[in-house]
């Protein structure tokens, strides 16, 4: 099996009825109950490589956690393919089972009443993972995540932050190969983040779990992933190296400039869009093309000390991604 | 409280022992009214009405995410409660024993006390599949709507299965359909299995229909259930 992953073509509608609001609206709605069809995914297809991390990312709505919902078998598709470690998902068989998880960061499966170790014992029971090696992933994890001490303690007592370490050790200590993580970091602080960062970082490296994870923290992606699936009302958008997207999706240019002495705005804005003036330091945005010409200007009109062209900061990038503004510009 | 009720009513109206109402002398309808307390607390004691609310809240997901039958995890936790209430309903019964000292009958014959441990162990499956199936509609309409319709339901159930008074109290045409129903074979069957009252070619005859329904229901589910899974969207709070 070369591939952990494929998607090809995936369609996948809902069907959600609309009601009016009030009781008229209630008895309308029996009558003559008003469907819509929406489109969450429109035909989708990627591949994910044995070992590999992928961050897939988009405003809400865009069809990512419907993505991994089927991916792990949850969700029927309503047309297209996908193929997981060699099984259709939707099966469900014991042994695909068994090689996955599913993470999101707002369901739990721990019982809320039961200390944690309780679920750890029944996962190991429903797994069939032997003793030892339970034992040994248990140790393990509970040392990468630092929760030894919380084991014993009934779930319902402990903070988010806690609960999420130990929701993350229920779903891995079967040691899946693949990893589905839909928002592992919400809620959390900043250090409790970065746990959760370092951890899904180590765990990729050590057992070469393909995981797909998606975010809207900023730091998750450009800290894990280097591959990035943009998607958006259903559609990828952009598939590649988080590099990538910058010069893909960054239709402009910042043009840093030092004056000598200062010189007349109005002549600099009509080179480019003036972002920011601190002088002596001029932050102006070019579009991508005129970048050339834009520098060649500067140089020739203005007393320039210092100039230096670079990329929009890829976080610039992954919030626009988040607004939704990538799709909107092409409509 | 209401066994008392049930056993003052049925008492006074069998105040002269020598009595026989539809079949009943006081001593069968004492041991009816007892043993529907046990039988009750085997057949009609389920944790499966939790598992409209599993579906509907999005819980379901992490069991659709495990190597685990969602059947035989509720069928389980099912057994495990009704162990847990056949021993609180022994002991009660023990103590209104004690209290009324009714006069009770116990069932000597081997091949009545087989064919009643059959019957029974149909009825726990019966009531499992018919619960499984009202519970799923919550696929279909999750808004808790579910609640009434299950109440309605179990309040049916329990009526035409024998659970508030004995069935052959109804007029026998009625009789004859409801015992093409699945419901008499939850509880009043047993009973009446039990009790001597039907035996033999009969008795197993019974337990041939419930045993069709049960596997017909067991069908049903296995078929609603693929169906409703499908409709499954997995959401979560």
């Amino acid at each position: 099996m070369d591939k952990a992953i494929i998607v090809d073509h995936l369609v996948r509608n809902y069907e959600v009825t609309e009601k009016k609001p009030g009781l008229s609206g209630a008895i309308e709605g029996i009558i003559s109950p008003k469907k819509k069809q929406v489109r969450a995914l429109r035909g989708i297809s990627f591949n994910i490589q044995p070992g590999e991390l992928v961050g897939f990312i988009g405003p809400n709505g865009a069809g990512k956690t419907t993505t991994l919902k089927i991916l792990s078998g949850l969700l029927f598709p309503t047309a297209g393919f996908t193929q997981v470690l060699g099984f259709d998902p939707w099966d469900r068989k014991p042994e695909f089972l068994k090689q996955i998880s599913l993470v999101m960061g707002q369901k739990n499966q721990l019982w809320w009443d039961l200390p944690a170790i309780e679920t750890l014992e029944l996962n190991r029971a429903i797994y069939e993972i032997p003793k030892r090696e339970y034992e040994e992933s248990l140790e393990e994890l509970s040392t990468l995540l630092n929760v030894k001490k919380l084991l014993n303690i009934q779930v319902r007592r402990l903070s988010l932050g806690q609960r999420m370490r130990l929701e993350l050790i229920a779903a891995l200590i079967h040691r899946p190969k693949v990893l589905f993580l839909d928002e592992p970091t919400i809620g959390l602080d900043l250090i409790a983040q970065q746990k959760m960062r370092d951890f899904i970082y180590e765990y990729n490296k050590r057992y070469q779990a393909s995981i797909l994870l998606t975010s809207h923290n900023m730091n998750d992606l450009i800290d894990l992933a280097r591959r990035v699936i943009v998607i958006d009302e259903g559609r990828i958008l952009f598939d590649g190296a988080l590099e990538e997207l910058v010069s893909r999706f960054a239709k402009e240019k910042i043009i840093k400039v030092s004056l000598t002495h200062e010189d007349d705005i109005k002549r600099i804005e009509q080179i480019g869009k003036v972002k920011k003036i601190a002088f002596p330091e001029v932050v102006l945005s070019v579009p991508r093309e005129a970048v050339a010409v834009a520098a060649a200007e500067l140089l020739q009109n203005f007393p320039v000390a210092d100039l230096t062209i670079e990329e929009i900061p890829i976080e610039d990038v992954i919030r626009k991604v988040f607004r939704g503004e990538m799709s909107r510009k092409k409509h | 409280m209401q066994i008392f009720l049930v056993f003052f009513l049925w008492s006074s109206v069998f105040s002269d022992p020598t009595r026989v109402v539809f079949g009943y002398n006081k001593e069968k309808i004492l041991t009816y009214v007892f043993g529907i307390l046990i039988l009750k607390a085997i057949v009609l004691s389920a944790r499966t009405v939790d598992v409209a609310g599993e579906i509907s809240r999005g819980d379901l997901t992490n069991f659709l995410l495990k190597p685990v039958s969602y059947f035989k995890y509720w069928f389980s936790r099912d057994i495990s409660s009704k162990a847990l209430n056949l021993g609180f309903a022994a002991i009660e019964t023990l103590i209104l024993f004690i209290i009324l000292k009714p006069p009770f009958f116990i069932q000597t014959d081997p091949s009545a006390l087989l064919a009643f441990a059959t019957s029974l162990v149909i009825a726990v499956v019966l009531f499992f599949a018919l619960l499984f199936l009202v519970n799923i509609v919550a696929f279909w309409m999750p808004e808790n709507g579910w609640a009434a319709q299950f109440l309605f339901v179990v309040i049916i159930t329990e009526f035409l299965s024998g659970g508030v008074f004995p069935l052959d109290i109804f007029p026998a045409a009625f009789q004859k359909v409801l015992y093409f129903l699945p419901f008499p074979y939850l509880l009043f069957f047993p009973l009446q299995v039990y009790l001597g009252k039907i035996a033999g070619t009969q008795a197993w005859g019974g337990i041939m229909i419930s045993a069709f329904w049960a596997l017909v229901l067991l069908l049903c589910l296995n078929l609603v259930w693929n169906k409703g899974i499908r409709r499954y969207a997995a959401e979560g709070r």
